[in-house]
């Protein structure tokens, strides 16, 4: 044969492959469970409690009143 | 009330139902996390290269999947506790309403200051006018007075039927010999719409409730 040096290929990986698979992606998939559990909270959850706590804030009872009573809208109150 | 294509809750009208409505996002917010991780695990295991296939068992790994969902559902279940308990506190009414049911039409009746008794009967699709809502509409409105407390009993008359007011957060199962307690607070005014929830019949789908909120002031002139 001749005397030039062959390049060995490291020895693979030959056991424990599941295990470090899931060690690889479980951290990924807690990572993308978290994140969307944030986005969501930040999209959706708080918008909402936001927007229901402008309207209590301005909500005059009133004023509402009187507007859907001139609109016809009450039995017990007619408009005037 | 619900318009075409409303696929979420009707907007609240008294805090019970908007404690309700933040405890569901709380509760979807879960649901997206979880159903994230498994979609994520799920393309994992669509795209590996893992070729054993004389795998049985890990015991590390099923016990952080047993653990693991225990400890999820705490989370929905604390704050599912603290909204059941926050129904069902005793508070002190303004007033209370007596509801019963009937085939197929719900009565009340106010005996707290003067006696009122009235029937509400669905206002039939031929009669009802242009700006009425159909199948939603009564002859007869239930008034009651808003920002205050009110005492709901509800019973029936024949068989079973139920009052149900989504915006309030209300259902209300009404038992023929049998009474049944409720407490709310309506928050703001306007008229809120529900449909009997329990089958009774024929015209089950055609006994709706109207509750007209007045202010207060309104509801004692």
């Amino acid at each position: 044969m001749s005397g030039s040096v062959v390049a060995k290929l490291p020895k693979p990986q030959l056991k424990g492959l599941l295990a470090a698979s899931i060690k690889f992606h479980l951290p990924i998939a807690i990572f993308v469970s978290i994140a969307s559990g944030i986005a969501f909270k930040f999209l959706v959850c708080e918008p909402r409690k936001q927007r229901y706590a402008e309207f209590y804030k301005n909500y005059d009872i009133d004023k509402e009143f009187e507007r859907m009573k001139q609109a016809g809208v009450f039995q017990s109150v007619r408009p005037d | 009330m619900s318009t075409w294509a409303n696929l979420s809750f009707q907007n609240s009208a008294s805090p019970i139902m908007e404690q309700l409505i933040f405890f569901h996002d709380h509760a979807m917010m879960i649901l997206t996390m979880v159903v994230m991780m498994v979609l994520y695990l799920m393309w994992t295991l669509m795209e590996n290269k893992q070729i054993n296939r004389n795998l049985l068992e890990g015991n590390t790994i099923e016990i952080v999947w047993t653990i693991t969902p225990a400890i999820i559902l705490l989370f929905i279940a604390i704050p599912s506790l603290r909204l059941l308990y926050l129904i069902d506190e005793i508070s002190n009414p303004f007033i209370t309403l007596k509801t019963i049911g009937h085939q197929w039409y719900w009565s009340y009746e106010y005996t707290d200051f003067n006696k009122i008794e009235f029937d509400s009967y669905m206002i039939p699709s031929n009669e009802s006018q242009a700006n009425n809502l159909r199948l939603l509409n009564v002859d007869n409105h239930t008034v009651l007075p808003s920002n205050v407390y009110i005492r709901v009993m509800v019973t029936a008359a024949d068989v079973l039927h139920s009052w149900a007011m989504p915006s309030l957060g209300i259902k209300v199962d009404g038992t023929p010999g049998r009474l049944n307690q409720t407490s709310t607070m309506i928050n703001r005014v306007g008229l809120f719409f529900g449909q009997c929830s329990e089958i009774c019949g024929t015209n089950h789908s055609f006994m709706p409730i109207t509750v007209e909120s007045v202010t207060i002031m309104s509801f004692l002139n």
